[in-house]
């Protein structure tokens, strides 16, 4: 349960939060001031289920079955929490910051796996 | 009588009126249970003159052993806490009777004397405020216990109230109608911390939960608690005194067994009926790696130092029970995953904080009509325990540091001036002008805690206390912030006046 594993579930929480508000249409007119196309719309939904599914997989790899959904959870609370403050105050920054999130949970994978 | 017209009302009225009759003793239990994450390092920030150092624990355990002797050779028992880098000095309690009083002490561990160090609850004061209100601890207890229930309630309901949990998921509208903002806020706060929200009072209630049901353990064992202990894997079955005298091993030669036998220094040791020819030596060691708050535990005979017992494998209810307490305090957690369990507590606090506030920001009168009692009593209690709380605990803090260190009753007077400077915080705010209220009364804590390391720099100015002394200057800048938007919001209101008039004139 070491810093590098929380920060990998957040950051993927992160990006996968960032999909799922930008999906709804009201905070995608808040980013990009158009509605969401339908079809994108689905995409995005997919790829935040994937994002948050992907950092329940990487906590119980990183942390275990007992410490893992502990942290997971802990951190989609306050990934959610930089989504809502960001779509609040800097609304343009979500798109870049989402993106932004992936190459580097890329860079904290081999640092969070144990052993 | 109206019917209810649907559901969903009546389950915000319950939401509502659960919510407020317990919320401002649930902000003081929810902001010092948070602080209690950190209660160690409160507690080492209070007492500066405790350093660690790396003495044989076995040794320091041996030296507490001769001071109790000397101090109650005829105690019913000891409990010896060894040396640690959580609590440097020694810390004992001795007592001759089960229902109190039990005496206290630090000791320094290289010298087994009374420790050179200022009278002081440190973070104890908060970790049993946090259940207790500083009350007579029954009555404390049950008042939590029942606030708690309530809570759940509200927590339920509030629940069951919110129409679009998921598509206002991340919905925080701050440009609308002050209404509509602190209601997002406490949607934003309550929804994404639910999780949390929702183990945090379980929880809670489980820790409480032999108080508050105590009939399975009573009914099946017939009162006898320590027996229920023993079996379910809890305790080490104690055995009667002798009644003569026994010539005891040195405590530390125990004690080397104990730590040769789990390799860990045990986090206390009980010595029962010392001084008897059946004396016994109880190690508890720290909980075992895992979620679940166990203590393994092993007993010796004091007189031969023989294995007596140890506690086996707890059964599933006791482990279930034991996770659930585990979770609550989050002893298990290392650095990372504690600060994010403090960051819930303080969502935790934000909830019932914004609850409160929404209660009077959606009754507020509209136009001239006046203010009802109720509205201005809901104001005055919130502005006192969300304003009134801080400052307490900066003067608490402050009291630690600036008290003479050799004051009688030191450590009382820095729970009065705990006390004293909350209700001086909350009865000032009640006659600030209405408008400047909320600044006014979060600026006062803010500059208070922000004195806080200015105060420690100046007297004590160590390296090792920076990160307390930094999370303090984070905490005030919060306040102040606080204080800057309350006062920032009624410009803009102003503003928007403004505007609506000319708009009417025009």
């Amino acid at each position: 349960m070491t810093a590098p594993a929380l920060v990998l579930s957040l950051l993927l929480a992160f990006s996968g939060f960032s999909a799922l508000a930008l999906s709804l249409e009201r905070h995608h007119r808040a980013v990009f001031r158009s509605p969401v196309p339908r079809s994108r719309s689905g995409g995005l939904r997919a790829a935040g289920w994937a994002g948050l599914t992907l950092s329940f997989a990487t906590a119980i790899a990183c942390a275990g079955w007992s410490f893992g959904p502990v942290q997971w959870i802990g951190s989609l609370t306050f990934s959610a929490l930089a989504v809502v403050a960001l779509i609040a105050y800097r609304p343009t920054w979500l798109r870049m910051a989402a993106l932004a999130a992936l190459p580097l949970a890329a860079l904290t994978l081999p640092l969070a796996l144990p052993g | 009588m109206n019917r209810p017209q649907s559901v969903r009302q009546s389950m915000a009225w319950l939401h509502t009126w659960s919510g407020l009759v317990v919320g401002w003793v649930l902000f003081a239990v929810f902001v010092t249970g948070t602080a209690s994450y950190y209660r160690a390092e409160i507690s080492r920030w209070m007492r500066p003159e405790l350093v660690h150092s790396n003495l044989d624990p076995a040794a320091a355990v041996t030296r507490a052993a001769a001071f109790l002797q000397t101090t109650m050779p005829d105690a019913l028992g000891w409990s010896i806490r060894p040396p640690s880098t959580e609590n440097p000095a020694v810390e004992v309690y001795w007592w001759r009777d089960p229902a109190g009083p039990y005496h206290h002490a630090l000791l320094d561990p290289a010298t087994g004397e009374q420790a050179n160090v200022r009278d002081t609850q440190g973070g104890d004061f908060l970790y049993r405020f946090h259940f207790e209100l500083n009350l007579p601890p029954i009555w404390g207890r049950w008042i939590v216990s029942a606030c708690a229930m309530i809570l759940f309630i509200a927590l339920i309901s509030g629940i069951i109230t919110h129409r679009r949990i998921f598509a206002d998921f991340f919905t925080f509208r701050r440009d609308r109608s002050a209404q509509r903002g602190w209601l997002d806020a406490h949607n934003v706060a309550g929804v994404l911390a639910l999780p949390f929200h929702l183990m945090i009072v379980y929880t809670g209630l489980v820790t409480l939960s032999s108080m508050v049901m105590p009939w399975a353990e009573m009914t099946a064992y017939r009162g006898d608690l320590l027996r229920y202990y023993a079996e379910a894997g809890l305790m080490v079955p104690g055995r009667p005194a002798a009644g003569r005298p026994g010539e005891a091993l040195p405590l530390g030669a125990i004690v080397t067994r104990a730590i040769a036998a789990q390799s860990e220094t045990p986090e206390m040791v009980v010595v029962s009926s010392p001084g008897d020819a059946a004396a016994t030596v109880t190690a508890y060691f720290v909980e075992l790696p895992g979620l679940a708050h166990l203590h393994p535990q092993i007993a010796y005979d004091a007189v031969t130092g023989a294995e007596i017992g140890r506690v086996g494998e707890a059964g599933t209810a006791t482990r279930t029970g034991a996770v659930m307490v585990g979770i609550h305090e989050a002893h298990f957690a290392a650095a990372p995953l504690r600060f994010l369990f403090f960051l819930c507590g303080v969502m935790g606090a934000a909830t019932v904080a914004s609850g409160l506030v929404l209660w009077t920001v959606a009754r507020a009168p509209r136009g001239a009509k006046p203010e009802g009692l109720g509205l201005r009593l809901v104001r005055f209690l919130n502005l006192g325990t969300i304003g009134g709380l801080p400052a307490g605990l900066a003067a608490y803090f402050l009291a630690n540091r600036l008290l003479p260190v050799n004051l009688a009753g030191r450590a009382d007077w820095e729970v009065r001036l705990f006390f004293l400077a909350w209700i001086a915080a909350a009865l000032a705010s009640a006659f600030y002008a209405r408008t400047r209220a909320w600044s006014l009364t979060l600026a006062v804590p803010g500059i208070a805690v922000l004195a806080i390391p200015a105060v420690d720099a100046l007297i004590v100015g160590e390296a090792r206390f920076l990160g307390f002394d930094a999370a303090m200057a984070v905490l005030g800048l919060l306040l102040l912030v606080g204080a800057r938007l309350a006062s920032r919001r009624r410009l803009v209101r102003r503003r928007t006046e403004a505007i609506l008039h000319r708009t009417a004139e025009a």
